[in-house]
C-alpha cells in the first residue's frame, strides 16, 4: 500500500555517548521497519479523473478495462474515481484544489486555464500525447422529437419562429461552446464569412433558447425528461445515449450537413499526480485511451476514434458530414474564448434571458 | 345542420306545390316556373353548403388555436418548473460554498465549505472529591478539587495541517499541556511537532476524558507524560497497525515537560501497536490489540528531573490518591541526580468486545542515578504492571475512545444513560538497589500494590459521574516523621473518589 520512509531515518551517531541510546532505540525501530516493509508489495492505487458531463458512461467502461489491464501488467489494483460536471466548472474546481490526477475535459481551453491559473501542469501539455492529446473526437448534432414534427434539418431551421432550442450555457459547459461555435461556423460558411450576419444569426438562434442549463447532461434532462423544446443541441455521443436511455421511439437524431469538430483533450495534472505518487500510472491511464481497446470503447460509446481501423469498424455509428475546426474558423481556442465567451463577449451581447 | 336542410326543402316543396296548382292551365308557364324554382333550390342548397363548410372551418381554426395556446402554455409551465429546479440546484450548489457552523455534542465546530479549514472549541472540566480513611496523620488530603479545567482549541489548516492547543487552568499555575502542529500527508504518514504525549504508556495515551478511574494506575508512574519533540507517526489500514517514532527533550517518569530541554542528550521514543483483526469479520477479535513501546536517553540532569524528591512539587511515584510513596531521599539528605542511561520498555495489550473491556501493560524504567555528594552510582530497574477490566451494565460497546450511551439520561422518559463497573489491580516495585544510597528505606516504600473498583455513570456523551474506591498497600517506608512519603507509607491508603466530568 505504501513504502516505508521511516526506515530510512538516520540519527546522529557521531557522539560516543549517544551510541547506546541509538542502539536501544533501533531495537524499537527495527520491528517498525519490518512491519512497514511487509506492506510494500500490496499496492492499491487510487486515481481521480475529473471529466465533463457526458463522459460518465465512457469512463465507467474504460476504467474497468484499464484496471484489468494494469492488474495484468503490474499486479497492482487501481481504482479510478470520476467527477463530472460542466467542463468549465470542473476546470475551476481543479484550480480551486480538487486533487485530480488526470483531467479529461471538453476543450483544451479549460485545461489551459488549469495550467495558467494554477500552474498544475506545463503550458505545452497538449504536446505530450498524440493528436494534440485528444484520443477521440466528437461533434454537435440535433436531437429532435420522434417524427421531427418541426422539420428541423439544418442550422437555419433553428432560427425560425416557434422553434424552441435547448442547449447549455457556454459560460459553464464545454459542449455548449462547441454548439455555439458550430452554429456560428455554419453562419459564417453560408453568409460568405460576414461576421455581422453570423452574429445576427446567432442572436436569432439564442432568442429561441428558453433555458440554459449549466452542463450537457442537464440540458438532456431538460429536453428529454422535462419535455421542453423542439430540438436539443447535443454532443453526438450524448444524443445516442439519450436514444438509448429515453427510447428511440421518442426521439431521433438529425445530423446537420455541417458541424464543428469537437476535440476533447486529456492531460495528467502533474503536480497533483506527483504529490500522490501516481504520475506513472496517470500517464499510462491516458496512453491506454489510444490503445485498440481504449479506442474501441470510445467508439462503442459514440466518440469518434482516432484509430482509422477502429473508426472504419464503427463507421455505421457516425454519419458523415462536413466538420470544420476551431482553428480554421475562429483562429484557435484562445481567440474564440476571448471573442465569444469572456464577459462582455459576443455571447453576452447576443443572449438575453427570456 | 340536417334539420335546417329538412325545413328548407319542406318550404320549397310547399311553395312548388302551391305554384303548380295555381298555374295548372298554362304548361309553358308552369315549366318555366318549375325551372326557376329548381334554380332557386340549387342556389339555396349551395348557400347552405357554403355556410356549413365555413362553419366547419371556423370550428377547426378555433380548435387549432386553442391547441396551440395550450401547448404554448404547457411549454411555459415546463420551462418555469425547470427554471425553479435549476434555481434550487444552484442554491444547493451555492450552499456548498458557504462556511459551516455546528454546535453539538462534539463542541463548537466551524469549517470552510470544503472542510479544508476547521476550527473547533472543546472543553474538559473535572471536579473530584477524595476522601481518605484511617490516615489521621495526613491533614490536608481530603476534600474537593478541580482536577482538570481545559479549554481545547484544535483544527485544521489547508486540509492537511492540524493543530491543537490545550492549557489547563486547574493547577494553581496554568499549565500548557498540548501545543502542537501536525502534518497529515496520509493517515499512515504524519509528522507532529510541539508538545504532546510521548508514545509510551497505554493508559497514559488514553485521552483524559476516557480513563476509567479518576487517576491512572501505578504503571503511569514509570512512563513520561507530555514532552516537547518531533514525531513521525501514523495509522495503517485504519488502525490495524499504528506506529510512532520520535525525538524528544526527555522528561523524568510521570513528568510533564517544562517546555524546555534540561540536558543535551535527546530522548528517542517509539511505539508499535497492532489490532490485527480490526478489519476482519471476526467480531470477537476485532477489538484485540497489542504492542510495545520504549524510550531511550543518555544524559545527566539535576535532581528535579528525577521522578521526585522530598519537597518536590510535582507528582512522581504516587499512589492512586496522588500521594507520594517513593522519593529519591536518602537519609543523608544528599541530592540524587540522573547520571547516564535511562530507558523504558512497555509491552501492552487491550481487548474490547461488546460491553467488555480489558487492558493491561507492563513498564520498566531503567535509570542510572548518582548520589551527587558521595559519587556513588547505580543502575536502577523499576517496574510496574496493571490490569484493568470493565463491563457496561447497560449494554453499550466499550472502547478505548470512550462510551456513547444508548439511552441518554432523560428521567421523564425513563432513560438513565449508561453504567459501567470497572476494576483494576496494579503494582510498582522500586529496585532494591535504590536503598539506602538513593532513597531512605525508612520513609520511601519499595513496593506499592493497589486494587480499585468503581462505578461510572455516563449520563450522555458529555456528562459523566464516577465513584470508585482504591486500596493501596506498601512494602517498606513507614517512619515516624510528619512529612511525605513516610506519613503516606505508614499505613495502607484507602481512598474514595467521586468525579463530575463535563466534556464537549
Amino acid at each position: 500500500m505504501f513504502s516505508s520512509r521511516a526506515s530510512n531515518w538516520h540519527f546522529d551517531q557521531s557522539k560516543p555517548e549517544d551510541k547506546k541510546p541509538v542502539k536501544n532505540f533501533l531495537k524499537f525501530l527495527v520491528p517498525l521497519a519490518v512491519a512497514l516493509a511487509v506492506s510494500v508489495d500490496a499496492k492499491e492505487i487510487k486515481l481521480l479523473n475529473v471529466s465533463y458531463d457526458p463522459t460518465r458512461e465512457l469512463y465507467a467502461e474504460y476504467n474497468t478495462a484499464f484496471a484489468k489491464y494494469w492488474k495484468a501488467k503490474t499486479g497492482d489494483d487501481v481504482t479510478v474515481s470520476q467527477s463530472h460536471g460542466g467542463s468549465g466548472k470542473q476546470a475551476q474546481s481543479v484550480i480551486a484544489g480538487l486533487a485530480a490526477d488526470v483531467v479529461t475535459l471538453a476543450l483544451s481551453y479549460d485545461i489551459d486555464a488549469i495550467s495558467q491559473q494554477a500552474k498544475l501542469l506545463p503550458a505545452d501539455w497538449q504536446n505530450r500525447l498524440p493528436d494534440n492529446s485528444t484520443p477521440y473526437t466528437s461533434t454537435i448534432v440535433f436531437l429532435v422529437r420522434k417524427g421531427n414534427p418541426k422539420l428541423i434539418k439544418n442550422w437555419d431551421d433553428l432560427v425560425k419562429q416557434n422553434i424552441s432550442v435547448v442547449v447549455p450555457n457556454p459560460k459553464t459547459s464545454g459542449g455548449a461552446r462547441w454548439a455555439y461555435l458550430g452554429a456560428y461556423a455554419y453562419a459564417l460558411e453560408t453568409c460568405g464569412h460576414d461576421d455581422a450576419k453570423a452574429k445576427n444569426f446567432i442572436t436569432k438562434l439564442y432568442k429561441n433558447v428558453p433555458i440554459l442549463d449549466s452542463g450537457a447532461r442537464g440540458s438532456t434532462i431538460t429536453f428529454a425528461q422535462r419535455g421542453i423544446g423542439d430540438v436539443l443541441l447535443a454532443w453526438e455521443n450524448e444524443a445516442h445515449l439519450a436514444l438509448k436511455e429515453f427510447g428511440a421511439d421518442n426521439f431521433e437524431i438529425v445530423t446537420p450537413p455541417l458541424s464543428i469538430l469537437a476535440e476533447p483533450p486529456v492531460a495528467v495534472v502533474d503536480k497533483n499526480a506527483k504529490r500522490h505518487g501516481t504520475t506513472e500510472i496517470a500517464m499510462a491511464y491516458l496512453n491506454y485511451l489510444y490503445s485498440d481497446e481504449g479506442q474501441e470503447i470510445a467508439a462503442k460509446n459514440f466518440y469518434r476514434p482516432r484509430n482509422e481501423a477502429i473508426a472504419a469498424k464503427y463507421a455505421a455509428n457516425f454519419t458523415r458530414l462536413k466538420l470544420v475546426t476551431v482553428d480554421q474558423e475562429f483562429g484557435g481556442w484562445a481567440k474564440a474564448q476571448q471573442t465569444h465567451f469572456t464577459d462582455g463577449g459576443v455571447f453576452d451581447q447576443v443572449y438575453q434571458p427570456n | 345542420m340536417k334539420d335546417n336542410k329538412f325545413w328548407l326543402a319542406t318550404a320549397l316543396g310547399a311553395q312548388l306545390a302551391f305554384t303548380s296548382l295555381a298555374a295548372d292551365n298554362t304548361d309553358t308557364n308552369r315549366d318555366a316556373d318549375i325551372e326557376a324554382l329548381k334554380q332557386q333550390i340549387n342556389a339555396l342548397s349551395q348557400k347552405v353548403e357554403t355556410l356549413e363548410n365555413q362553419r366547419a372551418l371556423d370550428q377547426q381554426a378555433s380548435t387549432n388555436t386553442a391547441s396551440g395556446q395550450i401547448q404554448e402554455l404547457d411549454q411555459k409551465v415546463r420551462i418555469l418548473s425547470r427554471e425553479r429546479e435549476l434555481d434550487q440546484e444552484a442554491a444547493a450548489g451555492a450552499a456548498k460554498t458557504q462556511p459551516k457552523l455546528a454546535v453539538g455534542a462534539n463542541g463548537f465546530i466551524a469549517s470552510s465549505a470544503d472542510s479544508n479549514f476547521v476550527f473547533s472549541l472543546n472543553g474538559l472540566i473535572q471536579v473530584d472529591s477524595r476522601t481518605f480513611f484511617d490516615d489521621s496523620a495526613i491533614k490536608s488530603n481530603d476534600g474537593l478539587l478541580l482536577r482538570r479545567m481545559r479549554p481545547i482549541f484544535q483544527g485544521t489548516l489547508w486540509r492537511d495541517f492540524d493543530f491543537k492547543f490545550m492549557p489547563d487552568f486547574a493547577p494553581s499555575t496554568p499549565t500548557l499541556f498540548d501545543a502542537y502542529g501536525n502534518y497529515r500527508y496520509e493517515p499512515w504518514l504524519q509528522l507532529r511537532a510541539g508538545k504532546f504525549k510521548t508514545p509510551e504508556g497505554l493508559e497514559q495515551l488514553q485521552d483524559d476524558v476516557n480513563i476509567q478511574f479518576n487517576e491512572r494506575s501505578l504503571v503511569t508512574d514509570l512512563v513520561p507524560n507530555r514532552d516537547v519533540g518531533l514525531q513521525l507517526w501514523g495509522d495503517i489500514d485504519g488502525g490495524v497497525m499504528s506506529y510512532a517514532a520520535g525525538i524528544f527533550n526527555g522528561v523524568g517518569d510521570a513528568r510533564n515537560s517544562s517546555n524546555a530541554a534540561y540536558e543535551n542528550g535527546v530522548e528517542f521514543a517509539g511505539r508499535l501497536f497492532t489490532q490485527p483483526f480490526k478489519s476482519s469479520s471476526l467480531a470477537a477479535l476485532q477489538g484485540a490489540g497489542f504492542g510495545v513501546a520504549g524510550t531511550s536517553q543518555n544524559g545527566t540532569s539535576s535532581a528535579t528531573d528525577l521522578p521526585n524528591t522530598t519537597g518536590g512539587t510535582l507528582a512522581g511515584y504516587t499512589t492512586d490518591g496522588q500521594q507520594q510513596f517513593f522519593a529519591y531521599n536518602p537519609a543523608s539528605g544528599n541530592t540524587i541526580v540522573a547520571a547516564g542511561q535511562h530507558w523504558r520498555l512497555s509491552p501492552q495489550a487491550s481487548y474490547y468486545y461488546g460491553p467488555a473491556s480489558l487492558f493491561g501493560e507492563y513498564a520498566i524504567s531503567d535509570q542510572d542515578v548518582r548520589n551527587s555528594n558521595t559519587g556513588v552510582e547505580a543502575d536502577l530497574h523499576n517496574t510496574a504492571w496493571e490490569i484493568t477490566g470493565g463491563w457496561m451494565l447497560t449494554g453499550e460497546n466499550a472502547s478505548f475512545a470512550g462510551v456513547t450511551p444508548l439511552h441518554p439520561f432523560n428521567p421523564q422518559t425513563g432513560e438513565w444513560g449508561a453504567f459501567q463497573v470497572v476494576a483494576r489491580y496494579a503494582a510498582l516495585e522500586v529496585d532494591p538497589h535504590a536503598f539506602p544510597a538513593f532513597a531512605n528505606p525508612a520513609t520511601s516504600a519499595s513496593e506499592a500494590r493497589a486494587w480499585s473498583a468503581g462505578l461510572n455513570w455516563y449520563l450522555n456523551k458529555n456528562i459523566r459521574l464516577d465513584a470508585s474506591f482504591s486500596h493501596t498497600t506498601f512494602t517498606g517506608g513507614g517512619g515516624t516523621g510528619t512529612i511525605v512519603p513516610e506519613i503516606v507509607t505508614r499505613q495502607p491508603e484507602n481512598v474514595f473518589f467521586t468525579r463530575i466530568q463535563l466534556a464537549f
